[in-house]
């Protein structure tokens, strides 16, 4: 299964190996300060090591924390981290969505009501920036911990509260991070297709049910109509396909 | 600037009302030129196997769509309060390139009840002249059915509708919609597979109930099929990859499979991608058009191009944006309910309730876009609304278009939202779910309607259009009420867990989507005073200057817009040529 490279036992050792492996015989300085300088290493596999572009070690960490505390390893799938959840989050943060593609960002800036959607003019890789450093100082403050810190009951709950507006008093528009850009990211993070480096190894799409590609159902539409549909035990993704 | 030598005919917009109109010309030799902001979609991933099926990409992203980033809209609900941009567009999806936002439609087909176009004075007929509020300016549109049914019969045959007739030269069909005008030939195509899901409505519908639920008529082909133009459309895969997608299989009746490759073929048809237009340079005191400008989005490039006749053929709210922008016509006044240009800008009222089922298998993901179950008893005036306290109505539908699971996946109300519990309810109810549907009309209001916000600029520096819009008492009544009939169906189809309606809620909602259906804003009219285009879709004001598309509409019925549309611009390309011929005031 796949490693982090940014949880708390990663050493010198592997960040040697992972530099090395990504930029050949010359490794950049800069690399040296920041182990995930990102630009500089490739596109994680499905297996192998856990790489980070957008997100720094700590936010990957508190990244990683979050999408195991909203998937856990159980009888039904294996942890977010290990499906590739926090690894899609900051391929998406470090992309075209996280540079604001598709988003309006001239002025004036006028806060709206939530119906009025995103109002604020920080792109998402900054946004998500501000809520996550928001969510762990507001961690540290009402329950003694950094998010990290938390067992994972207390980080399930916590995540309760944020969601339900409950910590907005403490730290402004942490609910609108958390139910408009962290949730629906988790979210496809889960069930897009595992291209993008989440859902690994089609996790969620066996979990439900979900035959994935080619879907030309012309005749299948008759012989599967009210009955369980095979392709649903075995999916396809673009990459079966490639 | 750079000046072009002067073309007989420009037609701005590369969707599906500039392509018919430009059919109809180049078919009789006519030369035309099509203006087109986005570029051409056949080569790239979003119409090629496996990257096609691809719903982060394509649906999630939108990478079909008008990008938001250069030009957007703004909101307000009131005139009392500040406007604020979409910063992302979600509710409704403008396309771009060639095709338009007709490339990712779900291809639901259904013409209009006839009585739709003279309906103020059914409305007042039928329930008295104090029965339309003085805040709703319903208004005839000037043309009948009769006159139409020609062009939406060549459109169903062009795009290859798959249906049943239900009211065949007057006669009521078995098996179809029995409340439809009188059409003279049957579908082209039969109807689609029904899906499990909808033929457990229909079944619940017709048993329980004695209702009539019918196939949707359909541009997903159910067979291969070739046009009266030669042109051919797959046959259908049931992918489930219609509305926000491109049809790999190009099995979807769109202009860019139907109508753009033929064009390209006819001598005398020209069209230019990646024009993106500014404005019209109107000669007032002629009343004319001299011009149209547009930016080349290849050269940076601004360019005019003179022009005897000009077509407006744009998504709905770039009409009214050109318009406005270039002071052609009188803006409407909400205040005094004057002037026309932003007028009766309406939508689409609609709700859901999702249904599921432990012991049967919906399987979502086998289904065209418009592989749904519809019924219209409750649609516009079908029945009696003496003492309901609204005008309008909808179909009440089910069926499956789509399983694709970020997006379209439905959990029982009170599922944790992450988990194990999560996952655990996603793995027992993703294959067996389903939602009963509305689609609802949306009557004028005096309070919605279009302008230019004097704050937001796109990207090009002009002007954003202005939504003055939410969903008045009318609506939320006419909701209420279809919301109650179709709960009705739902709970009557032995599902273990029926989930709450979601439906408009006090403040119209950005964030979701609610179909693209947006209409008015130029709409048609006998009278110059209270519309902007002629029945002919002439403007009342500028004489060589056309406008098509659901932005003429007076109001948007519970049906949708595309074959109205598709109609509207068969028929204006019919009048072009008249127009050609003897210039000057059509009738």
């Amino acid at each position: 299964m796949a490693r982090s490279a940014v949880n708390s036992d990663l050493n010198r050792r592997d960040f040697l190996r992972l530099s090395s492996l990504a930029a050949g015989a010359v490794v950049p300085p800069i690399a040296a300060a920041s182990p995930l300088a990102g630009a500089a290493l490739p596109p994680a596999a499905a297996e192998g090591p856990v790489t980070y572009l957008a997100l720094g070690p700590d936010e990957a960490f508190i990244v990683e924390r979050l999408v195991d505390v909203m998937c856990p390893a159980d009888d039904l799938t294996p942890s977010g981290t290990e499906l590739g959840l926090a690894q899609f989050i900051d391929r998406q943060l470090a992309g075209a969505f996280g540079q604001g593609q598709g988003l309006y960002l001239r002025g004036p800036f006028r806060p709206g009501i939530p119906e009025d959607g995103y109002q604020r003019p920080l792109n998402p890789l900054d946004f998500f920036r501000h809520g996550l450093h928001g969510l762990d100082q507001a961690c540290r403050r009402r329950r003694g911990g950094g998010f990290t810190d938390l067992d994972a009951g207390v980080a399930d709950a916590v995540l309760t509260e944020v969601a339900a507006g409950g910590w907005d008093a403490e730290q402004t528009g942490l609910s609108e991070w958390f139910n408009d850009l962290l949730y629906p990211l988790f979210v496809q993070a889960c069930f897009a297709d595992p291209v993008y480096g989440g859902n690994r190894g089609k996790a969620f799409w066996r979990l439900v049910g979900y035959p994935g590609l080619p879907a030309v159902y012309s005749r299948d539409m008759i012989t599967y109509r009210g009955r369980p549909h095979p392709a649903a035990n075995d999916p396809k993704s673009i990459e079966d396909f490639s | 600037m750079k000046i072009l030598p002067e073309h007989p005919c420009v037609i701005v917009g590369g969707g599906l009302s500039g392509g018919l109109v430009a059919r109809q010309l180049a078919r009789r030799g006519l030369p035309v030129l099509v203006l087109e902001r986005g570029g051409e979609r056949h080569q790239g991933g979003e119409s090629r196997l496996p990257s096609q099926r691809d719903e982060l990409r394509w649906a999630v992203r939108g990478g079909l769509m008008q990008d938001a980033a250069v030009e957007t809209y703004t909101l307000r609900r009131s005139r009392n309060e500040p406007s604020r941009p979409l910063r992302r567009l979600q509710v409704f999806l403008p396309g771009t390139g060639v095709g338009g936002a007709a490339t990712h439609w779900n291809g639901q087909s259904f013409r209009w009840n006839d009585y739709n176009f003279a309906l103020r004075t059914r409305l007042e007929q039928r329930y008295g002249r104090g029965a339309i509020p003085d805040d709703m300016p319903l208004q005839n549109w000037g043309v009948g059915h009769d006159e139409l049914e020609p062009s939406y019969d060549l459109f169903e045959k062009l795009f290859g509708v798959a249906g049943k007739a239900g009211n065949l030269r007057g006669v009521i069909q078995p098996g179809g919609n029995p409340f439809e005008a009188p059409r003279q030939n049957e579908f082209p195509q039969p109807p689609l597979e029904i899906t499990e899901a909808g033929a457990l409505f229909k079944q619940t519908a017709e048993r329980e109930f004695g209702y009539r639920p019918f196939p949707s008529p359909a541009a997903n082909s159910p067979a291969p099929y070739v046009n009266p133009d030669g042109m051919r459309l797959g046959a259908c895969q049931y992918c489930g990859h219609c509305d926000r997608f491109a049809c790999e299989a190009n099995a979807k009746g769109t202009p860019d499979v139907l109508l753009f490759p033929w064009l390209s073929r006819q001598p005398g048809f020209e069209l230019r991608t990646h024009c993106h237009v500014l404005g019209l340079d109107f000669d007032r005191s002629a009343g004319r058009i001299r011009a149209v400008r547009y930016l080349d989005l290849q050269t940076g490039e601004e360019v005019l191009q003179p022009c005897q006749t000009a077509v407006l053929a744009g998504f709905t709210l770039t009409n009214a944006r050109l318009l406005l922008a270039g002071g052609i016509g009188r803006p409407y006044d909400p205040a005094s309910g004057t002037g026309v240009v932003g007028k009766n800008f309406c939508y689409q009222a609609s709700a859901g309730i999702p249904l599921f089922f432990r012991d049967r298998w919906l399987n979502p993901f086998l289904g065209a876009g418009a592989s749904v179950t519809v019924m219209d008893e409750f649609n516009d005036d079908n029945f009696d609304h003496a003492g309901l306290g609204f005008h309008g109505g909808g179909f009440i539908a089910a069926g499956t278009s789509s399983g694709r699971p970020i997006m379209s996946r439905r959990l029982p109300p009170g599922t944790p939202r992450w988990g194990t519990a999560w996952k655990q309810a996603n793995a027992d109810w993703y294959a067996h779910h389903m939602a009963v549907g509305v689609q609802g009309s949306c009557y004028p209001h005096r309070e919605n309607f279009l302008d230019l916000d004097p704050d937001y600029a796109d990207a090009f520096g002009q002007p954003l259009v202005r939504m003055n819009f939410d969903f008045r008492g009318n609506e939320q009544r006419m909701m209420d009420f279809m919301a109650t009939k179709a709960l009705r169906i739902a709970q009557a189809m032995g599902a273990t867990v029926v989930g709450g309606v979601s439906r408009p809620g006090a403040a119209f909602e950005t964030r979701f989507y609610n179909g693209t259906h947006v209409t008015g804003g130029t709409i048609m009219g006998p009278d110059p005073d209270t519309s902007v285009v002629s029945p002919r879709l002439q403007h009342w004001d500028a004489e060589n200057l056309f406008v098509v598309g659901a932005s003429v509409f007076a109001h948007n019925s519970g049906h949708s817009p595309t074959v109205l549309v598709g109609a509207l611009a068969l028929r204006l390309g019919d009048d072009l040529a008249r127009y050609f011929a003897r210039p000057g005031r059509l009738s």
